[in-house]
C-alpha cells in the first residue's frame, strides 16, 4: 500500500519538471522564413530569401505593423511604402515596394507579394521631388475625376518614398 | 487620405499598375529604362469558329504596334 502511494506521489512530482517552458523572450530562439516575390523576378530567383529573419517591418493598409516568429497567420495588404528586414546579425535591409500582400503562414513561413520593389539605394530622390509636384499639379488641377485620383494616388506614393528616402 | 477613395474610381489592378508605375519613375536613371519594359502590356486576340482562327488583333493597335516580342527573364 505504502510504495502505491509513493509512486503515485513521485508522479505527480515529475510533471513539474516536463512542463518548464523552453522558449525565453529575452533569446529570440524562432526565425522567420522569409520570401520577397516580385512578378519579374519568379519563383526560383526571388528578389530575397532568407531562413534568418527575426523581424519584418511593413507599412499594411491597416497601419504599419512588425512581423515577429509565431505571428498569428495573416494576411495583410500593403500600402506603398518600406519593407525592414532585421537579420540575426543585427544587419536590416530595406527595399521600397509599391504595394502587394503579405501572408504569414503557419510555421513562421512569411510570404510577401509586391508588384514593384527595389532597394533604398536605387531611387533617386530628384526624380522623387519632380515626380511629386508634377503630380500635386494635376491632383489640383481641373483634369477628369480619374486624372486626378490617378495623380493623388502616384503623389501618395512619392510622399511614402520620400518620407523613406529621408529617414534611412 | 484619399487612398480610401480610390476604390470608387478604379479596380484594385488598376490601383497596384499606378503604384507600380510610380515606383518605376522613381527609380535611378540606369535602373529606370529596364524598368519602364516592365510596365509596358500589350494584348491581342483572336477569333475561334469552326476550329479555325480567324485574325489577330491587337486591343489597341495603335499603341501595341511598337511592342515586340520578350524573352522571358
Amino acid at each position: 500500500m505504502s510504495a502505491l502511494r509513493m509512486l503515485s506521489s513521485a508522479a505527480r512530482r515529475a510533471p513539474s519538471t516536463l512542463t518548464q517552458q523552453r522558449r525565453g523572450y529575452a533569446e529570440v530562439a524562432d526565425k522567420i522564413s522569409l520570401s520577397l516575390v516580385l512578378p519579374h523576378q519568379g519563383i526560383m530567383q526571388a528578389i530575397f530569401t532568407s531562413q534568418d529573419v527575426v523581424q519584418v517591418n511593413l507599412t499594411a493598409a491597416t497601419g504599419d505593423m512588425g512581423i515577429l516568429a509565431n505571428h498569428v497567420p495573416s494576411i495583410e495588404a500593403l500600402r506603398p511604402g518600406l519593407i525592414e528586414v532585421i537579420e540575426s546579425g543585427n544587419s536590416s535591409k530595406k527595399w521600397f515596394a509599391s504595394g502587394g500582400f503579405a501572408t504569414v503562414h503557419p510555421g513562421n513561413k512569411l510570404t510577401i507579394n509586391v508588384v514593384e520593389a527595389s532597394p533604398l539605394e536605387s531611387f533617386s530622390s530628384e526624380a522623387v521631388r519632380a515626380n511629386l509636384q508634377e503630380a500635386l499639379k494635376v491632383a489640383a488641377g481641373n483634369g477628369s475625376e480619374e486624372d486626378k485620383m490617378e495623380a493623388r494616388i502616384e503623389a501618395d506614393v512619392y510622399e511614402a518614398l520620400q518620407h523613406a528616402l529621408g529617414s534611412k | 487620405m484619399s487612398s480610401a477613395t480610390w476604390r470608387n474610381v478604379f479596380t484594385y489592378n488598376k490601383y497596384a499598375q499606378i503604384t507600380a508605375r510610380a515606383v518605376r519613375q522613381s527609380l535611378k536613371e540606369s535602373e529606370r529604362v529596364v524598368a519602364e519594359k516592365r510596365g509596358v502590356t500589350a494584348l491581342k486576340y483572336q477569333q475561334w469558329e469552326n476550329g479555325v482562327g480567324g485574325q489577330q488583333v491587337f486591343l489597341n493597335p495603335e499603341e501595341d504596334k511598337g511592342v515586340g516580342k520578350s524573352a522571358a527573364v
